[in-house]
């Protein structure tokens, strides 16, 4: 539907907040005060006397005594007001600049003040051109007439709109006597030329680039963004090492490795830290090797390990390499998708026709649904039984909580001197490999077992091409 | 006919929604006051019960699937019409809900921005009204007791917008306006209610931005200078020949 204001604008075009602009509103009245306010003085037209004109010289002193500033200062915040539109000049209306000397400004109505929630409409800007057109009987500057004719061809349908409510706006501003005219008149052109500056010009309203959020929203029920962040903060802040010491020490510092080798991704004893991490989330246990091996041997107890087998191999599927993704997706759905597989896993119909429709043609991400069904479950079910089970009681019972370094000056140099460098990633990658291929040979055969039983009750129906390769 | 029914309904609209404007940005100015708060809610009465107005008759024009498309294409412009007329209410209608909330009036130091306008209102909520003269009757603490039926009243006219969103489907990028560029030029509206001269002196302001305002300017002079000397010759001569009848 046609774009409107902000308020309903779903294409994210969300202006920045200027947060000078309430500041700025607050001055301005104070500076209405008839006793300590800017003095005013009425400008003389030939036929009209127009009240509430001030000149440039009384504003700039004004402030300086307010803020006491001296004038140069002053002089410079008075052009920031007149840039932004508060203040708009009398005479030489096209330069928005503030001269300290007796020229006349006038105050902006709060209706035309610059704000950060309204965005400025191309609709009004045509329909003020339209105005204009009518009072100067064609003769519009060259940048207001490029702006008509861009206008008129791009947002035709509503040229309609736009005559007529031109004229109205027209007829409407007639009611009113001479000198309020005269005034609204200045007003209006002077909106605009602070929004839609002549060529040549700067516009003080220039904030750079959109934002995605609107700031204006009110934040999302629940947690907001701050409380997350905040929450975030203060469960990893001792687990950081900028933030707070890392035991035993920190290798950077100190040339000693020992905090490498007791994290090591396959150690047999992990230390008290990395299991508290284990807690967070399950995103966190499922990440850090060791704790995958704990939790497997925690499932491997349970017979749910093909839970966590499929996981991993969808993972592999996902980040493997093209050629091999083929075979491995095929080698997946025997083993664990089938019907009759070794390791059925149990996913709802729907997910599993998606799936299987799906492996006709595999990619890379065709295992997704079923995938994250299979997280979802370990995540609400396995994972809370795992932090309450002996397997996991038993680690937190014998993690290892390193005494913290304290070394000297020599022995740091000591230490400097001592420095060599880690395992080669390549030998890493190599073992990692080797215990992978361990462990695949390694399926547990109970496991096996008491699924084939299982199978046997239930029915499950799907339909599959691939069935006819299947025993 | 529905067409002409629609248009004059829609006019009308059109020409409530101008006045609102005019009395929002009023507000907050030296020219706001009481009477104008008034004049707000009362506008803006009118105007929410012309656009129900017109979405009832509208939708129910477009509703029905048996006009021919050339009918249908007029109905379509008109609801671009209507819709757009009501983008600029509830923008209004927001504004003004705002800048009655950081100026209300009856507080010990009220600050009103020194605009420059002192006049009064009446006459652009007259026209909205459709009355010769307005009459208020408000009650002291309008501005405070306005803003809650503000509130309400856009939340409808937001709900309205949606429920118009939903159910009418009118793309409005497909519709064609009937007016050329500089229409607005070929009707006839006059310029001022006092001639040209008189608007282009009151200008003066802008006096360096029109060569040709400074020439109409010195053009009418001329005229009115012209024109009293011819009716001064004119006395005389008429007082000559009375003095010489006599």
């Amino acid at each position: 539907m046609t774009i409107r204001n902000t308020l309903r604008d779903h294409g994210q075009r969300y202006r920045p907040r200027m947060a000078c602009l309430k500041k700025v509103e607050k001055l301005l009245l104070e500076m209405q005060d008839p006793k300590t306010g800017v003095k005013s003085q009425p400008q003389r037209l030939v036929i009209t006397t127009i009240p509430h004109a001030i000149t440039g010289e009384d504003i700039i002193a004004w402030l300086a005594d307010r803020f006491q500033v001296d004038t140069q200062e002053a002089r410079n915040f008075v052009s920031m007001l007149v840039a932004l539109g508060y203040i708009y000049p009398l005479q030489d209306h096209r330069r928005l600049v503030i001269k300290p000397d007796a020229s006349l400004y006038r105050f902006q109505t709060p209706y035309f003040w610059p704000t950060q929630q309204w965005p400025v409409e191309d609709t009004d800007y045509a329909i003020y051109l339209a105005k204009r057109n009518i009072r100067k009987r064609g003769i519009l500057e060259l940048h207001e007439q490029e702006h008509y004719n861009r206008l008129h061809k791009w947002m035709n349908h509503k040229w309609d709109f736009v005559v007529m409510q031109a004229k109205e706006q027209y007829r409407a501003a007639k009611e009113r006597k001479k000198p309020d005219r005269v005034v609204f008149e200045c007003q209006e052109r002077a909106y605009w030329v602070v929004h839609r500056p002549p060529p040549g010009t700067v516009s003080a309203m220039d904030y750079g680039l959109d934002r995605l959020t609107d700031p204006n929203a009110d934040e999302v029920t629940g947690e907001s963004l701050c409380d997350l962040l905040v929450k975030y903060c203060s469960t990893y802040k001792s687990h950081d090492p900028f933030l707070s010491n890392c035991l035993p020490s920190n290798p950077w510092l100190t040339d000693d490795a020992t905090y490498w080798s007791l994290n090591m991704p396959s150690v047999e004893i992990p230390t008290k830290m990395r299991v508290e991490r284990w807690t967070f989330s399950f995103a966190e246990l499922l990440s850090d090797p060791r704790g995958r091996d704990d939790f497997r041997l925690f499932l491997k107890k349970e017979f749910s390990g093909e839970n966590l087998a499929f996981w991993e191999g969808c993972e592999d599927l996902k980040w493997g390499e093209a050629a091999t993704m083929r075979e491995k997706a095929e080698h997946i759905y025997k083993t664990f998708l089938a019907r009759g597989a070794p390791r059925w896993i149990n996913i709802d119909g729907k997910t599993m026709e998606v799936t299987v429709k799906g492996l006709k043609h595999p990619h890379r991400y065709v295992l997704d649904p079923a995938q994250t069904h299979i997280y979802m479950l370990m995540k609400k079910d396995s994972y809370g039984r795992y932090q309450k089970s002996p397997v996991f009681k038993d680690t937190v019972k014998k993690a290892i909580c390193p005494e913290e370094h304290r070394y000297s000056d020599a022995q740091l140099q000591q230490n400097a001197k001592k420095r060599r460098p880690s395992l080669s990633p390549i030998i890493l990658r190599q073992m990692e490999q080797e215990q992978r291929a361990k462990m695949a040979a390694n399926v547990d055969i109970t496991q096996v077992m008491s699924k084939l039983s299982k199978q046997g009750k239930e029915a499950h129906v799907f339909s599959s091409g691939r069935d006819q390769k299947q025993s | 006919m529905g067409k002409d029914e629609c248009k004059t309904m829609l006019d009308a609209l059109n020409k409530v929604t101008a006045c609102y404007r005019h009395l929002v940005i009023a507000l907050g100015s030296t020219s706001d006051s009481q009477n104008l708060r008034e004049e707000l809610k009362r506008t803006r009465k009118k105007a929410q019960e012309l656009a129900v107005a017109n979405r009832t008759k509208l939708t129910s024009l477009l509703k029905d699937k048996s006009i021919s498309k050339d009918d249908r294409a007029e109905y379509e412009r008109l609801w671009v019409l209507f819709s757009s007329s009501m983008e600029l209410l509830e923008v209004d209608m927001k504004r003004s809900l705002e800048i009655g909330q950081d100026f209300p009036l009856k507080v010990p130091t009220r600050h009103l921005i020194q605009t420059g306008m002192t006049g009064s209102t009446t006459t652009v909520a007259a026209r909205a009204m459709s009355v010769q003269n307005m009459k208020y009757e408000a009650d002291s603490n309008i501005d405070t007791a306005d803003l809650r039926d503000l509130q309400c009243e856009i939340s409808q006219v937001s709900q309205m917008m949606e429920e118009m969103e939903m159910k009418v489907q009118v793309a409005p990028w497909a519709v064609e306006a009937k007016q050329e560029a500089g229409a607005e030029l070929k009707s006839n509206m006059s310029v001022g209610n006092s001639s040209v001269g008189v608007i282009s002196i009151c200008e003066e302001e802008p006096k360096e931005e029109d060569g040709g305002g400074n020439r109409d300017a010195g053009f009418a002079s001329i005229c009115a200078v012209l024109v009293f000397f011819v009716i001064v010759t004119v006395a005389v001569v008429l007082g000559y020949l009375v003095i010489n009848m006599s």
